[in-house]
Order: structure tokens, then C-alpha cells, then sequence
């Protein structure tokens, strides 16, 4: 996952690095290597998926029929999860900068749990174990469980990115006669909002390729119909080809839309 | 020009603060009369940000009392950020809000805090920013000014408040010096418009202009305090005389 990391460089001008440790690396321009990699990648993936097509179309090309229903469901569990991981983060990341030491504990023991579980074996908990207390159906089970284990993450960028605004502008905000949580609002959070803008898009990406793990709760996901359609019509190498190269052109174009976004905020400052 | 017949703004009686071991204030008592204007100096790390600080509760200190407008801030039945509303601040580093625009740094408060509408914070907001000369400027960022600018536009926001009282620390020290003037030159017109102030500055012309009283700090006690002119001509303590030649 995106890890943030201060370097105390310069006290006024706190400059936060973000270092992609997951999810498809971010192309910038000044990475030349890199860049080229992307396209050829990219463009590549979208020129083997039309050659299989026009030259194998069977039984490529009924599997790039049957496929595509699961990229929807993929998309819809991405989306759910990012964004119930978006409210988790944030309430776990003021959780964390917290002066309220039953609040932070709470926060950072979530932090601390989550981290040190794997998200199949929450997947399976949610699922199977608290199952059998309150029955949910497959979908919004790993809505919840994604959006749980990201929470933990997001919550991390969420504290690092709000860490990174100086602390006058707090104090500012305050001396102003504003509350805490209208300084937060007004003064605090729309700036942090650039620093963690690109990690949640790595989030964002990370989260789709996990999101293949609901997969195994009977979720109908990109991976789930191409395991179907392969156990029926026993073409496991093709099924499987088509399913990476759909995965890679989608986090692929992902991540090329997050780095067009990252420069055009960098450019706004 | 001290008339102890007026109400008190600031009553600072014995206030001691710790940062760890260090005590950064030592025993600290004040008062600042409605209309005053007090100049604080003395060496770096002194105390004098951290007794600005404490009058806001920017700072909270570890004993004693502090007053201001009426108000024991550290009474749990007094709402500080109904105290602050009444106290302007101004900081070294300005701390202007970049990502909103001039304007909009002057009408976030009066809106969410004072409850103002748009239309009359606006007015507000560029009454004031013609007063302090970048009207012109009210639909920038705050990043493309310069640093008077601001300055001036940080003294604006704490002004569009409409405050009691206004603590300046240090407004000029981080400014280029031909940017020096202008910034004190719209203290100068609060001074003269009856602004009670408590300014920590070295810039000891402001404080000839100015101020009824001069309060000198020394290792987190008040060590000496009198007229602007008591501190160029015959300043008692030798730390004080060792300071004032340094400054000078
Ligand atoms: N947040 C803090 N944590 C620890 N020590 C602090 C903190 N703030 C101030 N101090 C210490 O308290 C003492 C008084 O600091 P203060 O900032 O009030 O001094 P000052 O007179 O304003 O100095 P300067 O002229 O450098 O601004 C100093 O020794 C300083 O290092
Ligand atoms: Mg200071």
C-alpha cells in the first residue's frame, strides 16, 4: 500500500513524499523509462486483446464476451468499498492526531489490527465467521470488508496528509474564534486534500486488483466470470490471458488518469 | 499615559508555564488597559511569543490567571472561541490561508464564527482591504503577493472581526526590509484609531511612535517596564542596557 513519509527538511514548507509501494506505478514525465514502459504495456495489452479477437475469435472472442459483465461488478465494488474506505480513513486519521487518548487508542488499535491481517482472512471472517451471527449477502459483505481494510490505510494517508499542514494555519484558523472542527473543515482539510489526493488514487487502484479476491464469496466479479467460463468450457490459459490483460489495461488507464490528475494539481500550486 | 481609572482588557496575574522543564514563563503578571498599547522586547526565548500566546490560549499555562475582556479563559464555563472572536492575532509567518482567495480570507470568519452574510462580510472584507492598501489584490492568492502584502492581508482578516483587542508577534522580523514600513505603517493607523495592542517587536521607532509602555522580558519574567523613552535614555537593569544596545 502507499506509504507516507515526512522528511523534515524544511520546517515552513513541509514537503510530504509518497512512496508507491503497490498498484501500478504512477508514469510521470520526468520518469522517461517508465513512461515508455507505460505505453508499451498499455498499447500493447489493447493490441494483443484485438489481435486475439480478430485472428483466434474462438474462443477468444467469446470470452471477451461473457467477461466484461464482471468488469461492472468490479467497478461497483471498487467504488463502494473506496468510498466507505474514505469515510473510515478519515475518521480513523483524526482518530490518530487525536488528543483524546481513548479515541486515539481506538484509532490506532484498528490501524494496528487491520494491518496485521491479511484481507483474504477478513474477507473470510466477515463472510463466513460473522456469518454466522448476522447473515450477509456475498456483495456487501466485501463491501464491508474491503472498505475496512482500506479504511486502516486511507486512514494513514488521511494523518499524514493533515500532519503536513503547517501548524499556523491551525492556529490561525483558531485565533479566529473558529472551533476545531470548523478549522478542520475550512482551513485544514481542503489543503491537505492535494497531498492525499495521489495516494488515495493509489489506494483506488490497489483496491481494484484486491477486489479480485471477492471473487472467492460468489461475488460475480471480472475474476469470477472468467473462472466460470473457463471451468465450463475448460480454456483455462485463454479465460486467464484475457482476464490479466483486462486487469492491466484497467489499472493501467487508472493510474495514466491519476497522474494527468496529480499534474494538474501540481501545476494549480 | 497609563489611567488606571479604565477598564482592564488583559489582567495576566502570576502565570507560569512549563515546556517540560524549561519554564517559559516565570511568575508573569500584567494588565493592559482598554486603549493601551504595550511593546513587548527582549532576547530570543524570552517568553515573549509564549505570553502572547497564553492571552489567546494558544498556549495553555500551568498556573495563575488570565482575564481577558472579562473572562477567566481558563474557566471551564467560559467558551474560548467566543474569547477569541474578540482578540486578533497576528504571527510571524502571517499564516494567510493559500488556498483561499484575499477576499475570501477576510469573510471565512465573519461568516462561519460572526454568522455574517456574504454580501455584508464582503463589504466588510474590502473596506478593510482598502484601508490597508491591497484592495486591488482581493482576488488573488495570497501566494502571488508579497510578504508585506501578506501581512497586511493577515492584519485585515484579524481586523474583519471587528476585535477588542489585537496581538501582534513579531509581524515584521520575517519581511524583506523595504517591506518593513508599509506592514507598520497599518499598525501605526490602528494605534492612532484606539486599537488596544500588545506587540512583541523589536522595531523600537514603532514603539517611540506608539506606545504608552514598554515591557521588557528576561528569561520568562517581565524584568523591567516603563515609557518608550525610559528604555533609550536610562533603562535600570544591565541586562535591559545590554539589550537595548544590541537592538539599536
Ligand atoms: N512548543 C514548545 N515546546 C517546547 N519549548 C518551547 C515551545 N515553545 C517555546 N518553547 C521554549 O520556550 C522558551 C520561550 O519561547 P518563546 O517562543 O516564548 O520566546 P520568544 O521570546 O518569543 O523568543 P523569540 O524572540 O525567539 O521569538 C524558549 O526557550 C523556547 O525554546
Ligand atoms: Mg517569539
Amino acid at each position: 500500500m502507499a506509504e507516507i513519509t515526512k522528511t523534515p527538511k524544511d520546517k515552513e514548507k513541509k514537503k510530504v513524499s509518497i512512496e508507491v509501494g503497490d498498484g501500478a506505478a504512477i508514469p510521470s514525465k520526468e520518469d522517461r523509462g517508465l513512461f515508455t514502459a507505460w505505453r508499451v504495456a498499455f498499447f500493447g495489452a489493447i493490441g494483443i486483446v484485438i489481435y486475439l479477437a480478430v485472428f483466434k475469435p474462438d474462443p477468444y472472442l467469446d470470452i471477451m464476451k461473457f467477461v466484461p459483465d464482471g468488469i461492472l461488478v468490479t467497478f461497483e465494488v471498487t467504488v463502494l468499498s473506496i468510498l466507505l474506505a474514505l469515510v473510515i480513513g478519515l475518521f480513523t486519521g483524526l482518530g490518530r492526531i487525536s488528543k483524546n487518548p481513548i479515541i486515539n487508542g481506538i484509532a490506532s488499535l484498528y490501524v494496528e489490527v487491520i494491518r496485521g491481517i491479511p484481507l483474504l482472512v477478513q474477507l473470510f471472517y466477515i463472510y463466513f465467521a460473522l456469518g454466522r451471527i448476522i447473515q450477509m449477502p456475498p456483495l456487501p459483505s466485501a463491501i464491508m470488508a474491503m472498505g475496512i481494510c482500506y479504511g486502516a490505510y486511507m486512514g494513514e494517508i488521511f494523518r499524514a496528509g493533515i500532519q503536513s499542514i503547517p501548524k499556523g494555519q491551525a492556529e490561525a484558523a483558531r485565533s479566529l474564534g473558529m472551533s476545531s472542527g470548523q478549522s478542520m473543515y475550512h482551513v485544514i482539510l481542503p489543503q491537505a486534500f492535494k497531498t492525499i489526493l495521489p495516494p488515495v488514487g493509489n489506494e483506488f487502484v490497489a483496491l481494484l486488483k484486491d477486489s479480485s479476491l471477492v471473487s472467492i464469496l460468489a461475488v460475480a466479479d471480472l475474476l469470477r466470470r472468467g473462472r466460470e467460463f473457463a471451468a465450463e468450457s475448460f480454456t483455462y490459459f485463454e479465460t486467464y490471458t484475457v482476464v490479466a490483460l483486462v486487469y492491466l489495461i484497467i489499472t493501467l488507464f487508472l493510474s495514466k488518469l491519476i497522474s494527468i490528475m496529480e499534474e494538474k494539481i501540481g501545476a494549480e500550486s | 499615559m497609563q489611567n488606571h481609572n479604565r477598564r482592564k482588557m488583559v489582567e495576566i496575574q502570576g502565570v507560569v508555564k512549563f515546556f517540560g522543564t524549561l519554564k517559559a514563563l516565570d511568575n508573569v503578571s500584567l494588565d493592559v488597559y482598554d486603549g493601551e498599547k504595550v511593546v513587548i522586547i527582549g532576547p530570543s526565548g524570552s517568553g515573549k511569543s509564549t505570553l502572547l500566546r497564553s492571552i489567546n490560549k494558544l498556549e495553555e499555562v500551568n498556573a495563575g490567571s488570565i482575564v481577558v475582556d472579562g473572562f477567566e479563559i481558563h474557566d471551564p464555563k467560559v467558551n474560548i472561541n467566543k474569547v477569541r472572536e474578540e482578540v486578533g492575532m497576528v504571527f510571524q509567518q502571517f499564516n494567510v490561508f493559500p488556498h483561499k482567495t484575499v477576499l475570501q480570507n477576510l469573510t471565512l470568519a465573519q461568516v462561519v464564527v460572526r454568522k455574517r452574510s456574504k454580501e455584508e462580510s464582503e463589504k466588510i472584507a474590502q473596506g478593510l482591504l482598502k484601508k490597508v492598501g491591497i484592495l486591488e489584490k482581493a482576488h488573488e492568492y495570497p501566494t502571488k503577493l508579497s510578504g508585506g502584502q501578506q501581512q497586511r492581508v493577515a492584519i485585515a482578516r484579524a481586523l474583519a472581526m471587528q476585535p477588542k483587542l489585537m496581538l501582534f508577534d513579531e509581524p515584521t522580523s520575517a519581511l524583506d526590509p523595504e517591506m518593513i514600513g508599509e506592514v507598520l505603517d497599518v499598525m501605526v493607523n490602528l494605534a492612532k484609531e484606539g486599537m488596544t495592542m500588545i506587540v512583541v517587536t523589536h522595531e523600537m521607532g514603532f514603539a517611540r511612535e506608539v506606545a504608552d509602555r514598554v515591557i521588557f522580558m528576561d528569561e520568562g519574567r517581565i524584568l523591567e517596564e516603563g515609557s518608550p523613552e525610559h528604555f533609550f535614555k536610562n533603562p535600570t537593569h544591565e541586562r535591559t542596557q545590554q539589550f537595548m544596545r544590541q537592538i539599536l
